[in-house]
């Protein structure tokens, strides 16, 4: 088995595919319940940002601010290690959802705010002029315009929120890195295949979003433009 | 329709890229002559050592020296080569790096509480056996444990790419306990995560687990597992593994070895 990517070593890694397969289960739950999690938080915090009332928008700023400016690794460090400390206890499982939920919520909040500050001001005018409340006006006037504004950066912060759950292979947290490192540096040390496979699988997960929220911006672009009417119906009725 | 079309091209262009790789990495010819020349070359010899181990490489923070009968193994080495024992480059490696550097040139020998097996030998050279460790169990003298008996159904902190998930295992199957493993890639972080109660032991050989000793932890009886400790070089360069093989088993023969274990207290 001369060099790390001897064809032997290929055969190792088919034979225990099941360890991948059960990291890659882990990897995409832990990214299902984080990116519920960023997306809730980043609503909340997105609406407190561009209300009128400073308070709230203090404590969106904080926040944002907070997880935007530290590195995740201490964010799960401390959690994992730290904490214990003081009697909190949690999972791996549900360190990687928190952790790696609440930090790219902080980044959803932007690309929320984002999307609602491009609204034009006179919508909301109208809105309250017609006697809707400032929530109601949110949620019937300003937010759904906002949807296919944020959907591509949304979709960027989706797949940034997949690769960062390979925090988790720091405290063995049982996700796809941590499986892959793992059967990398047992028994045969055919570290090799397994870098490559795993980040073939992370790719799966996250290249279709990536194209997808691709094609959807030139659609947006296309159908702002109006340059060429009829190719920007056809993309626009293309589904 | 369009987007299974681009999937299925990027796969085909990434299985292309590691096809690449896994070409251009699988072989490499040594160089003909003598299995020096190489490390002559360079100048220095350049071997992986542990820079957290006591008694085998430890680097001393007061000092900044590395310490330790791995070290003096390297030095006596990089004598032979040199004629001259400071000719020679440290680096720290861990269990998880010492392999790959190996791999890609970065080091020459890696004398580094390397236990030789099986498996191991199918992916580096090994030399004959210079120490015989085993693995042994560090946990806190809070828990009360006695023996592995009492860690039925607790978790074990080991290292990545050591041997002691193995040996452990194998050991519980024995008496019928159950155990489950985390991984870390260093002992730093093992030893957090048993000070935290995230482990309830912290278990690699016993040598470095008495690195790791303090007044609320101790060190477990039981032994797992010999650990054989040999000299490791890279697959293809049979002829540095033979050469440092020859070094090895002379220095076993006339009492060196024996030497470093009594000066370093590793009986």
């Amino acid at each position: 088995m001369n060099g790390p990517f001897a064809a032997l070593r290929w055969v190792f890694l088919w034979r225990d595919k099941s360890a991948f397969l059960e990291g890659f289960g882990m990897t995409i739950l832990v990214s299902l319940g984080a990116l519920l999690l960023a997306l809730a938080l980043g609503i909340i915090f997105g609406l407190f940002s561009t209300s009128a009332k400073k308070a709230l928008k203090g404590i969106a700023r904080v926040f944002v601010e907070f997880f935007q400016n530290t590195p995740l690794v201490v964010q799960v460090f401390f959690v994992y290690n730290a904490l214990p400390y003081v009697g909190i206890k949690l999972d791996v499982f549900s360190i990687g959802m928190l952790c790696v939920g609440i930090y790219h919520g902080a980044y959803v909040s932007e690309v929320v705010r984002a999307g609602i500050t491009s609204i034009p001001r006179g919508q909301m005018d109208a809105a309250r002029s017609q006697g809707f409340s400032y929530l109601q006006a949110m949620r019937y006037i300003i937010l759904p315009q906002t949807v296919t504004i944020v959907l591509p950066p949304l979709a960027n912060q989706a797949v940034n929120l997949i690769k960062n759950t390979s925090v988790l292979a720091l405290i063995a947290g049982g996700d796809l890195m941590y499986r892959a490192d793992s059967w990398a540096s047992n028994g045969t040390l055919s570290y090799g295949p397994a870098y490559i496979v795993t980040g073939l699988l992370y790719f799966l997960l996250c290249f279709p979003m990536v194209t997808w929220a691709r094609r959807h911006e030139v659609k947006i672009k296309n159908r702002d433009i109006q340059a060429h009417p009829a190719e920007g119906a056809a993309a626009g009725g293309a589904k | 329709m369009k987007l299974a079309r681009k999937l299925a091209c990027a796969a085909l262009i990434l299985t292309v890229a590691a096809g690449a790789l896994f070409a251009g990495g699988s072989s490499q010819t040594s160089s003909t002559g003598s299995p020096l020349d190489s490390i002559k070359a360079h100048g220095v010899l350049r071997v992986g050592v542990k820079s957290d181990v006591p008694g085998f490489g430890l680097l001393n923070p007061d000092r900044g020296l590395y310490e330790g009968m791995e070290i003096e193994l390297s030095k006596l080495i990089a004598k032979e080569i040199f004629g001259d024992a400071s000719k020679i480059a440290f680096t720290p490696v861990t269990a998880k790096t010492r392999g790959p550097l190996l791999d890609n040139g970065d080091i020459d020998f890696v004398i580094a509480t390397f236990t030789v097996t099986e498996e191991r030998k199918l992916t580096y050279n090994f030399s004959s056996i210079y120490y015989t460790d085993g693995v042994g169990i560090l946990a806190k003298k809070a828990a009360g444990y006695t023996s592995l008996k009492d860690l039925d159904g607790k978790t074990f902190g080991v290292a990545q790419s050591a041997t002691s998930r193995a040996a452990i295992q194998e050991g519980a199957d024995k008496i019928g306990v159950k155990v489950s493993f985390a991984e870390f890639a260093t002992y730093p972080e093992i030893k957090a995560a048993l000070d935290s109660g995230r482990v309830d032991a912290f278990s690699v050989d016993k040598a470095i687990l008495r690195g790791y000793l303090d007044d609320t932890v101790f060190l477990l009886p039981d032994t797992f597992a010999p650990q054989p400790y040999g000299v490791a070089t890279k697959l293809n360069n049979k002829a540095l593994a033979a050469w440092v093989d020859g070094l090895i088993v002379k220095w076993l023969a006339d009492g060196t070895v024996a030497g470093l274990i009594k000066q370093f207290n590793l009986q």
